[in-house]
C-alpha cells in the first residue's frame, strides 16, 4: 500500500476540524437566526477548534514521510465500495492551515464588517456551512467525497455571493457563479466515473501511484475532464467571466472564498492529482496553455478596470492561472507554495478593500483616492505590503514564491511560457501599483476625510489586528519557504527543487519594479495624465474593459444555441412529438380499459363460459406442450 | 387426547357468534350490536395475539396450530376488528337486521380461522363453505339497492360453480395420493405432479381460492360484489378474505414442492391475465369501490408473483403482501365508508375536497394509494419489491416488466383518485366529515403502520419468512 493509518487521535483531530463548522451550521441555521451576536459566537468558536485541531496535525506531522489514511465503508453496491475518510499528507495538512487559519481571521474581521446587516446570523451560518464543506475536500481521500464537498463549496459560494439577493445584481451574480461553475463541475464529474468505470478506482493514493488500469488515452482523456472542473472553480479561461461577477458578495467573502481558499480549490485538486496529471504529457501542456492565457487575459482586464475589487479579482484569476502554469511545468511545490503566499496576501488585499469601500461607500478607486482614502493609514500601508508582496517584490512572500514559479516556467520545454510568465510579472507589478497610486497619490483630495468609520471602536480594532496579522503573515511568510518544500515533497512526490540560471533570477525582479515605475510614471506623478497606456488607444482599453467580450461570446452562446436553438428544439420535439405519442398510448389504454369494464357488465352465462375455457383450456395447452 | 387450548380462539369466535345469534332473536338495538361487536373483537383480537405462539396439532392431525396459522389468525381477526370500526355509522343495512351481520361476520371470520389451520381436504373444503357462505348473505344484505340481490346472486353462482371445480380436483387428488391429509399428500405430490391426472387435479383444486382471491378467471363476482354489497362488507372482503385466500393458497402450492414448471406456467398465466384485466378495467370505473375492486384484482396478480416462484422467499413475500394489502385496503375503504352519505356508493368525484374536509383521511388515503401503486416509501413499496424480488431470483426478468407495465397503467387511476381528493375544488359547500376520535387514531395508526412498513420492514420480513418455514417439512 502506498499509506499508513491514521493514529486515533490524529484521526479525531481531523475529524474534530470538520465537524465543528457542521454543528455551528446547523445550531445557528435551527435555533440562533434570531440572535446574530450568539451565532457568530458559535461560529467563530467552531473555526477556531478547526484552526487549533489543523494546527496540532500539521505540528504533530511536520516530518511526515508517508500519507496517512483511514477509510471506513460507506456504502456498498455489489463489488464496488465507497469509503469515506481522512488522508493526511503534506499537502492536505498545509491547506487545511490554510483554510482554517483564513476563515478565522476573515470571520473575526466580518464581526465588525457586517455588523447590524439584517442576514448578520445567516452570514455567520454561511461561513460556517463553508468552513466544512472546505476542510471536508481538504481531507478527502477519494474523489468521490472531495466531489461531493466540491459541490457543498459551490453551493456556499453561491449561497454567499447572493448574499445581498434583494440586490438584482448579487442574485444574478450568484445564479452565474454557480452555473458557470456547474459547467466545469459536469466535464469534472464525466472525469471521475471514467476513473470508477475503466480505471476501477477513485482513491487519489491510487490514482497518483499509477493503480489503475487505465490506457494512456484514458489517463488523458479523464485528466483533461477534471482539469474542466478545476477551470470551472479557479476561474480560468474560458469558464473565467464568474469571478469578477462574484465581487457583488460582502469584501471578507470575497476575500476568503474567492480569492484565498474556494477557488484555490482547483489549484489544490491540480496538486492533488499531480502525480497523476504528470501521467499525461499533454494534459499538463493543457494546464500550462489554459493557465498562461488566464493569467495574461485577466492581467489585462485588470489594467483598466475602475473597480477596486474587481481589480484583485482579476489578479486573483491571473495568479491561479500562474498556479497552474507552474504545476503544469511541473513545479509541483511553487504552485503550492504560491498558492499558500497568494492566500495571506491576497486575503490582506480584499480587506483592506473593504475598510476602503465601508468607509468611501464606493468602489471605484478613483473616487476613494478622491475622497481621501490614504487618511485611513494603516489600511492603505497594509494594502501596499500586499500590493508589494503581489508584485513579487523582496522580501514580501509573493516574492520568494513567484521566483520559484518563474524558474520551474524556465525550465519548460518551450521558452514561451517563461516569456509570458515575465510578461504577467510586469502587469501584475503595474496594474497593483496604479490602483496603489490612484489611492495613495490622488491629484486632488475633498476637504474632510472618509465619513464616520461605521461599527464601534474595538470592532474596528479587531478588523485593524486582522489586517495586522496577515501583513505580518506576508512579510514573515517567504522565509519558510525551505521548510514548507520539505513538508511538501518529503512524500516521494517527484518535484526536485528547481532553480533557474542566474539571470532568469534578476530578470523578473527587474521586471516588477519596472512595472511600478511605469504605473508611477502614468498615475503617481504630480502631473500626471491618470490614464494608462493601455487607455490611450480606444479599442485596447475598450477590449480589455469588455473582458475580450467573452461575456458577449457567452451571452451569444446562451441566446442563440442554447435558448434559440437547443432549447427550442427540444420543445418542438415535445410539443409535437413526445405529447402525441404519450397521447395515443394513453387513449389506447383507456379504450383498452373501457372494452375490459364493458365485457365485465356482461351476463353471467358468458362469464362462466369463461372460467370453464379458461381453466380447461390452459391446462390442456401445458399438458400438451 | 386433544389439546383443547390450542383452539380457544376459535371457541371464542364460535361464543361470540352465539352471543350475536341470541341477539338476532331480542329487539333489534343497533348501538347495543355495535358495542358488543367492538368488545367482542377487540377481545378476541387480544385473544388471538396471545394464542401466536402455539403449536400443535388437533382432532387427529386435521387441524394444524403453528406460527403460519396463528399469525393469519391475527390478520384476519384485525381485519374483522378493522371492519366493525367503521361500523359505527351502518347506515348501509336495515336496523333489523344488524345482529345478524355482525353473527354473520363473526361466523365468517370463524370459519376463515379454520380454514388457514386446516391441513385435510375436506376440511379446507367445509372451511371455505362456510365463509363463503356467511359472505353470500352479508352481501345480500345492502339496504335499499336494488342490485343487491343481483350482486349475490352472481356471487353465489360464481362461487358454486369454482367450488363444484375444486371438488373435483380434491376428488382427483384423493383418487391418486389416497390420502386427504396435506402431510401424506406432500410426500407423494411432488414426485408426481407432472402426471396429468395429478395436475389437473391439482389446478382444479385450486380454483375455489383463486375465487377467494379474484384472479383471472373467477374475478367476475367481484366488481358486483364489492359495488352491492355493505361498505363494511366490501370492506371486510377485500382485506381479512384477501389474507385467508392468500394463507390457504400458500399452504396448497406449498404441496406441489416447486417442482412443477407447468403448474408455474399456469399461474404465470394467470397471474399477468389478472393484474391486466384488472388494472385495465379498473381506468373506465367510476363507482369507487368498483374500482377498488378492480384494483383487488390486480393485486391478486401481484400476490400470484411471489407464490408462483414456487421458494420460501416467494410465499415469505406473498405473505408480506397480503399483510400490507390488509393495511392499504383498509384505509381505502375507511374513506369510502366516511365520504358516503346514508351508506350510498361514491363516485371518485366525490372525494373532491378531502383534503380539507378530513385532513387526516385524506393523508391517510394519499399513502394508501401510494402503496397501492409501490411508491416508495411505503409499505406497499417494500410489498411489490419483495415479490419482484424473488421472481427475479427465478429468472422471471419479464414477468417483473410486465407487472410494472401495469403498476404504470395503475398509477393512472390511482392518482385520478388522488387529484380528486386534494386539487379538485368541490361544486357547493359539502359539509366537512366528521370523524370521530377512535377513527382517526385508527387513521393515524394505519399512516404509522404504512410508513414504518416502507421505512423499517426488517422485522415484519424476518416474520413473514419464519412463517413459511414451517411450511417445508
Amino acid at each position: 500500500m502506498f499509506s499508513k493509518p491514521v493514529p486515533a487521535d490524529s484521526l479525531y483531530l481531523a475529524w474534530a476540524a470538520a465537524v465543528f463548522p457542521l454543528a455551528a451550521f446547523g445550531i445557528i441555521m435551527i435555533f440562533l437566526r434570531r440572535l446574530p451576536k450568539a451565532a457568530a459566537g458559535v461560529s467563530l468558536s467552531a473555526i477556531a477548534v478547526s484552526l487549533v485541531c489543523a494546527v496540532c496535525l500539521l505540528a504533530r506531522h511536520w516530518h511526515l514521510e508517508m500519507p496517512l489514511e483511514s477509510t471506513v465503508q460507506w456504502m456498498a453496491s455489489s463489488d464496488f465500495e465507497i469509503p469515506v475518510g481522512v488522508l493526511i499528507d503534506g499537502l492536505s495538512l498545509l491547506m487545511l492551515v490554510i483554510v482554517s487559519g483564513i476563515a478565522f481571521l476573515v470571520q473575526l474581521y466580518s464581526i465588525g464588517y457586517m455588523a447590524g446587516d439584517p442576514g448578520y446570523a445567516r452570514y455567520f451560518g454561511f461561513m460556517s456551512l463553508f468552513a466544512w464543506a472546505m476542510t471536508s475536500l481538504v481531507l478527502a481521500p477519494n474523489i468521490l467525497q472531495l466531489f461531493i464537498f466540491w459541490e457543498l463549496v459551490g453551493l456556499s459560494s453561491y449561497l454567499l455571493i447572493g448574499f445581498w439577493y434583494e440586490k438584482l445584481s448579487a442574485s444574478q451574480a450568484g445564479k452565474k457563479a454557480f452555473v458557470m461553475t456547474r459547467a466545469g463541475d459536469t466535464l469534472f464529474f464525466c472525469g471521475w466515473l471514467i476513473l470508477l468505470v475503466w480505471g476501477g478506482t477513485v482513491s487519489i493514493l491510487d490514482l497518483n501511484h499509477s493503480a489503475h488500469s487505465l490506457s494512456q488515452a484514458m489517463v488523458t482523456a479523464s485528466a483533461l475532464l477534471v482539469f474542466g472542473g478545476i477551470a470551472g472553480k479557479s476561474a480560468q479561461f474560458p469558464l473565467m467571466t464568474w469571478l469578477p461577477d462574484a465581487m457583488e458578495g460582502p469584501a471578507p467573502v470575497s476575500a476568503l472564498l474567492h480569492s484565498a481558499t474556494m477557488v484555490a480549490a482547483g489549484v489544490f485538486l491540480l496538486g492533488r492529482l499531480f502525480p497523476f496529471f504528470s501521467q499525461s504529457d499533454a494534459a499538463m501542456t493543457v494546464c500550462l496553455f489554459i493557465g498562461f492565457v488566464s493569467m495574461l487575459l485577466s492581467a489585462t482586464m485588470a489594467m483598466v478596470s475602475r473597480d477596486i475589487k474587481q481589480v484583485w479579482a482579476y489578479s486573483t484569476v491571473s495568479q491561479l492561472g500562474f498556479m497552474i502554469m507552474a504545476l503544469g511545468a511541473g513545479g509541483y511545490a511553487a504552485g503550492i507554495f504560491h498558492l499558500t503566499t497568494h492566500a495571506g496576501f491576497k486575503a490582506l488585499l480584499f480587506l483592506c478593500a473593504g475598510m476602503l469601500i465601508h468607509a468611501c461607500e464606493t468602489n471605484d478607486m478613483f473616487e476613494i483616492g478622491q475622497a481621501g482614502g490614504r487618511r485611513m493609514k494603516l489600511t492603505v500601508l497594509c494594502m501596499t505590503i500586499g500590493a508589494l508582496a503581489l508584485s513579487g517584490i523582496w522580501p514580501f512572500s509573493g516574492f520568494f514564491s513567484k521566483e520559484e514559479i518563474m524558474a520551474a516556467l524556465a525550465a519548460a520545454n518551450s521558452p514561451v511560457w517563461y516569456i509570458g510568465g515575465l510578461a504577467g510579472v510586469f502587469l501584475t507589478a503595474y496594474y497593483s501599483f496604479r490602483l496603489i497610486f490612484v489611492i495613495l497619490l490622488p491629484g486632488s483630495t475633498k476637504a474632510h476625510g472618509p465619513g464616520s468609520q461605521s461599527g464601534p471602536e474595538h470592532a474596528r480594532a479587531v478588523m485593524h489586528a486582522v489586517l495586522v496579522i496577515l501583513a505580518v503573515i506576508t512579510l514573515v511568510m517567504g522565509f519558510f519557504a525551505e521548510s514548507l518544500q520539505n513538508l511538501l515533497t518529503g512524500q516521494g512526490v517527484n518535484a526536485p527543487g528547481v532553480h533557474g540560471p542566474f539571470p532568469a533570477k534578476v530578470v523578473s525582479p527587474v521586471l516588477a519594479i519596472a512595472g511600478i515605475v511605469v504605473a508611477w510614471l502614468e498615475f503617481g506623478r504630480k502631473d500626471s495624465a491618470r490614464i494608462g497606456f493601455a487607455g490611450r488607444i480606444s479599442p485596447v482599453a475598450r477590449l480589455f474593459g469588455q473582458r475580450w467580450y467573452l461575456d458577449h461570446a457567452y451571452g451569444w452562446l446562451v441566446g442563440r444555441i442554447l435558448d434559440r436553438g437547443i432549447a427550442e428544439g427540444c420543445q418542438q420535439n415535445e410539443n409535437r412529438v413526445i405529447e402525441k405519442i404519450l397521447h395515443t398510448v394513453a387513449g389506447s389504454v383507456t379504450a383498452c380499459g373501457r372494452a375490459a369494464a364493458g365485457w365485465h357488465r356482461a351476463m353471467i352465462q358468458s362469464k362462466l363460459m369463461v372460467v370453464f375455457a379458461v381453466v380447461f383450456g390452459l391446462t390442456l395447452i401445458l399438458l400438451a406442450a | 387426547m386433544t389439546n383443547w387450548t390450542l383452539f380457544i380462539p376459535e371457541l371464542y369466535s364460535l361464543g361470540a357468534a352465539g352471543v350475536f345469534f341470541l341477539f338476532c332473536l331480542c329487539r333489534p338495538d343497533s348501538r347495543r350490536d355495535y358495542g358488543a361487536a367492538m368488545i367482542l373483537s377487540a377481545l378476541g383480537l387480544f385473544l388471538t395475539v396471545w394464542s401466536v405462539g402455539f403449536q400443535g396439532s388437533l382432532f387427529e392431525g386435521v387441524y394444524r396450530v403453528d406460527l403460519y396459522s396463528q399469525v393469519f389468525k391475527v390478520l384476519i381477526y384485525c381485519g374483522f376488528f378493522l371492519a366493525v370500526c367503521l361500523c359505527a355509522d351502518l347506515s348501509g343495512v336495515d336496523e333489523s337486521r344488524h345482529s345478524e351481520f355482525y353473527f354473520l361476520l363473526a361466523l365468517c371470520t370463524l370459519a376463515m380461522m379454520l380454514l388457514v389451520s386446516c391441513v385435510h381436504l375436506l376440511a379446507i373444503y367445509i372451511a371455505l363453505e362456510l365463509s363463503s357462505y356467511s359472505l353470500y348473505v352479508l352481501v345480500y344484505l345492502r339496504r335499499g339497492y336494488q342490485k343487491g340481490l343481483e350482486s349475490a346472486l352472481k356471487y353465489f353462482i360464481m362461487g358454486a360453480a369454482s367450488s363444484a371445480l375444486m371438488l373435483f380436483g380434491f376428488a382427483l387428488v384423493y383418487g391418486t395420493g389416497q390420502s386427504a391429509y396435506l402431510v401424506d399428500l406432500m410426500r407423494d405430490l411432488p414426485g408426481r405432479i407432472n402426471e396429468p391426472v395429478v395436475l389437473i387435479g391439482f389446478i382444479l383444486a385450486l380454483s375455489g381460492f383463486f375465487f377467494k382471491l379474484a384472479v383471472f378467471p373467477f374475478h367476475f363476482w367481484a366488481p358486483d360484489a364489492y359495488e352491492g354489497a355493505p361498505h363494511q362488507v366490501s370492506a371486510y372482503i377485500a382485506t381479512a378474505s384477501k389474507v385467508a385466500a392468500i394463507a390457504v393458497l400458500i399452504r396448497i402450492i406449498a404441496l406441489s414442492g416447486g417442482q412443477s414448471d407447468r403448474l408455474a406456467w399456469f399461474l404465470i398465466v394467470l397471474s399477468v391475465a389478472s393484474m391486466t384485466v384488472g388494472n385495465l378495467a379498473a381506468i373506465a370505473q367510476k363507482d369507487l369501490k368498483r374500482l377498488l375492486a378492480f384494483s383487488s384484482v390486480a393485486h391478486a396478480g401481484y400476490v400470484m408473483i411471489g407464490i408462483l416462484s414456487l421458494t420460501a422467499l416467494g410465499y415469505a413475500s406473498a405473505v408480506f403482501y397480503g399483510m400490507s394489502l390488509l393495511v392499504m385496503k383498509f384505509t381505502c375503504f375507511m374513506v369510502v365508508v366516511k365520504a358516503s352519505e346514508n351508506g350510498r356508493n361514491i363516485s371518485t368525484g366525490d372525494l373532491a375536497g378531502l383534503h380539507y374536509r378530513a385532513p387526516v383521511l385524506a393523508l391517510a388515503l394519499l399513502l394508501a394509494l401510494f402503496g397501492l401503486a409501490g411508491i416508495p416509501p411505503t409499505m406497499g413499496f417494500t410489498a411489490k419489491l419483495l415479490i419482484f424480488t424473488a421472481a427475479m431470483k427465478q429468472g422471471l426478468l419479464w414477468l417483473v416488466i410486465a407487472a410494472m407495465f401495469n403498476v404504470v397503467i395503475s398509477l393512472y387511476y390511482y392518482l385520478q383518485i388522488l387529484k380528486a381528493a386534494y386539487f379538485i375544488e368541490p361544486e357547493g359547500q359539502p359539509p366537512p366529515i366528521v370523524v370521530s376520535t377512535p377513527l382517526k387514531l385508527a387513521a393515524i395508526a394505519m399512516i404509522l403502520l404504512m410508513v414504518a412498513g416502507g421505512v423499517y420492514p426488517g422485522p415484519v420480513i424476518d416474520l413473514a419468512g419464519d412463517m413459511t418455514m414451517g411450511l417445508f417439512p
